[in-house]
């Protein structure tokens, strides 16, 4: 997060992670479609000639809020193939909430989980562990056949601690609910950190709902969170040592 | 960490570090301000947001040369200037002034990614209806009405719309050449900063495997330095075991039933065998540690060879393989320690022995040879490196078991064995040939395994002769 008094500027880094193929940018694309042209600017991919992510794609959105606070949100994805370590490394460092999307597919099970450690070792450089960042986990490609079944992940993120999304990349489904889901925790935790809300009179049920609507989704924001599976939408709160 | 190189990532994507001066070209910039400027016929200037003009495709229309000459509309002119430069329209849109003359400008903000990099001005222009405001005439009341209305004509005709969709253009296709620098401007940086981060991450593997490197190094140190110390230590009372039981068995302390005396003798072997092993891991770690001195002269290898066969002989025959040397005429002496050589060969033909079955044949050939030494393995820089120096060479030829090629570089580790089960047919230590490889290299020489055909194993030993070079 960067804090710019003077100009009443807010930026919030967010950064979807995940093994190679799982729909990360496809998550970027349809959030960029989504949009309200006014909000975003355009979806800047840094990509190879196979339509592969070399560094990352970058999605710009900026709300300006009633009360005169400008919040910029940089969403970010990681390029998801083994060889490019130090670049996931890279665009991980000072992120303030991380979708991990994983692809539901059986056979990708194993490479999701070894993503999901990669993600943890990368964290844990920066001197972070999982539980002290906002995390949501999307469960993309569910059209597709041979994947794991609802029960099964619903079962599973019962047991876990951060909520999960089940999604459509290709289609927009689920892709807006994961990423309110992941505002809303991100949110959450740098008011806890920095106590935004009260210092710019800022109303941050206002300000998710008017965000989801700008992503074409005019629901009440206990309707929009509700849409996880599992998992809690648990705040995180500075440790009290 | 990745510290330095995640905030330059930061300041390009999250920050303020973007800057129109950094995202173009002037002079290209320049060029398309002034071919737009030809092409819709109107003033275009372009800053930046600190106020530096980066592009100017302006021309000073001639109502304005004309006013100029005048007191009253040269500072009319002026204000017209600062009040233009004074316009700070938000992003996405534009400001219509209009001057003194009646006379417009729009001015528009450059911005990328909601921040305002800088401003283009169109202008000035006229309506294509309109005439010039009432306030010319006073401002240069010395002129031809007649000649400041043909001026007020020169100025391009453009009516407001048009005007507008002319600045909107402008500044989309700004837009896009600050998206296109800007993602190449990312893309290059994190290039160097993904070379970086693997340069960084490389290094510090180096760093942890040098420490583990150094470690080892450290404790097969220690390992010699433990195997000197034990060797020593359990060699003393070992003496003392076989001298007591030696004595024993010469009636020294009375006589000995036979029984008596074959346990007695049973015991003086054993110790004899365990003193064997000892004095092999004594001599490696002297060779491992360097500490080994070796006492060169002069030396006829033969009868060297000779006397290690008579040793074996007995051996031989109760296994019933024959044992045999030949050797060429007129051998050339070696430079080596007579004693160190001994051990050498009869090592290696202890182990032909073990390995040859009866009615099987160990023989040793001796002839002449030259050692080369050769450059690096491509054969280059031979010129610095080679020097042929006359050697002898030993050959140990045995139709035993063989080694497998697998096998042929291992031989010669330390403890190794081909066969390392428990329940192996051979006996031994694994020692033997280790140790005859590093007297060897002491001795400047080689050692190596070859196929005996049709069975057995032929172990080549090389030895140089004088320090002389064959020419």
């Amino acid at each position: 997060m960067q804090l710019d008094f003077a100009a009443r500027e807010l930026t919030i880094k967010l950064v979807y992670y995940g093994p190679a193929l799982s729909g990360k940018t496809t998550n970027l694309q349809s959030l960029h479609e989504a949009a309200d042209p006014t909000i975003t600017g355009r979806l800047m991919t840094l990509e190879t000639r196979d339509d592969r992510t070399l560094f990352f794609d970058l999605l710009p959105f900026t709300f300006r809020d009633k009360g005169g606070l400008s919040v910029r949100l940089k969403v970010f994805t990681v390029p998801g193939q083994v060889i490019h370590a130090s670049t996931r490394r890279l665009v991980l460092q000072g992120a303030d909430g991380i979708a991990f999307i994983a692809d539901s597919q059986v056979a990708e099970t194993e490479n999701n989980a070894t993503a999901f450690m990669d993600l943890k070792e990368n964290l844990k450089t920066y001197g972070i562990t999982l539980k002290q960042i906002p995390l949501i986990i999307q469960f993309n490609k569910r059209d597709l056949p041979a994947v794991r079944s609802d029960g099964e992940i619903a079962s599973l993120a019962a047991q876990g601690r951060e909520p999960v999304y089940l999604a459509v990349a290709t289609r927009g489904n689920g892709v807006v609910e994961s990423f309110v889901g992941l505002l809303y925790l991100t949110w959450s935790a740098l008011d806890a950190e920095h106590d935004l809300n009260r210092k710019f009179g800022f109303d941050s049920t206002a300000f998710l709902e008017s965000v989801a609507r700008r992503l074409g989704h005019d629901r009440p924001l206990p309707e929009l969170l509700g849409a996880c599976v599992g998992g809690a939408l648990e705040v995180l709160r500075p440790e009290a040592e | 960490m990745a510290a330095s190189t995640g905030t330059v990532l930061d300041e390009l994507t999250m920050g303020r570090a973007v800057e129109l001066e950094s995202l173009v070209d002037r002079s290209a910039l320049r060029e398309m301000a002034e071919s737009a400027r030809d092409l819709f016929g109107i003033s275009l200037r372009i800053f930046s947001e600190s106020g530096a003009l980066l592009a100017d495709a302006s021309q000073r229309p001639r109502l304005y040369a004309l006013l100029d000459e005048q007191k009253a509309g040269q500072a009319a002119l002026s204000a017209v200037v600062s009040a233009v430069k004074g316009l700070e329209p938000e992003p996405e849109t534009e400001l219509d002034y209009v001057c003194v003359t009646g006379a417009r400008y729009l001015v528009r903000a450059i911005s990328y990614d909601g921040r305002r990099l800088g401003r283009l001005i169109l202008g000035p222009f006229r309506d294509p209806v309109a005439a010039p405001s009432a306030g010319v005439a006073a401002l240069a009341p010395g002129l031809d009405p007649a000649r400041l209305a043909e001026a007020w004509a020169e100025l391009p005709a453009v009516a407001e719309d048009p005007a507008r969709q002319i600045v909107r253009h402008l500044s989309l296709s700004l837009d896009l050449i600050l998206f296109s620098g800007h993602k190449a401007l990312l893309t290059s940086n994190m290039h160097l900063m993904s070379v970086q981060e693997s340069y960084r991450e490389l290094s510090d593997k180096n760093t942890k495997l040098q420490h583990a490197f150094d470690r080892l190094k450290e404790l097969d140190r220690l390992k010699s330095n433990f195997l000197g110390t034990v060797s020593h230590e359990l060699r003393t009372p070992l003496t003392s075991i076989i001298g007591y039981s030696e004595m024993l068995r010469e009636g020294i302390a009375g006589e000995l039933s036979p029984e008596q005396k074959e346990f007695v003798q049973t015991i003086h072997e054993k110790g004899e065998q365990l003193l064997g092993l000892i004095k092999g891991l004594l001599d490696l770690s002297k060779l491992e540690s360097g500490t080994m001195s070796l006492r060169k002269s002069e030396l006829d290898v033969v009868p060297l060879i000779q006397d290690v066969a008579q040793t074996l002989a007995p051996a031989a025959r109760k296994k019933a393989v024959e044992i045999s040397v030949e050797s060429e005429p007129g051998l050339p002496s070696v430079w080596g320690d007579a004693e160190r050589l001994r051990q050498v060969f009869l090592n290696l033909c202890e182990n032909a022995l073990k390995f040859t079955p009866a009615e099987g044949s160990v023989r040793l050939a001796i002839r002449a040879a030259v050692l080369e030494r050769r450059g690096d393995d491509e054969g280059r820089g031979l010129v610095l490196f080679s020097s042929k120096r006359p050697a002898i060479e030993v050959r140990v030829i045995d139709s035993g078991i063989g080694v497998p090629d697998a096998e042929k570089e291992r031989v010669f580790d330390a403890f190794y064995q081909v066969d390392g089960s428990a329940t192996r047919e051979h006996e031994g230590t694994g020692l033997g040939l280790s140790i005859v490889r590093r007297l060897i290299d002491a001795h400047d020489g080689t050692v190596r395994v070859e196929d005996n055909v049709p069975r057995g194993a032929i172990f080549v030993v090389t030895i140089p002769c004088r320090r002389t070079t064959i020419a």
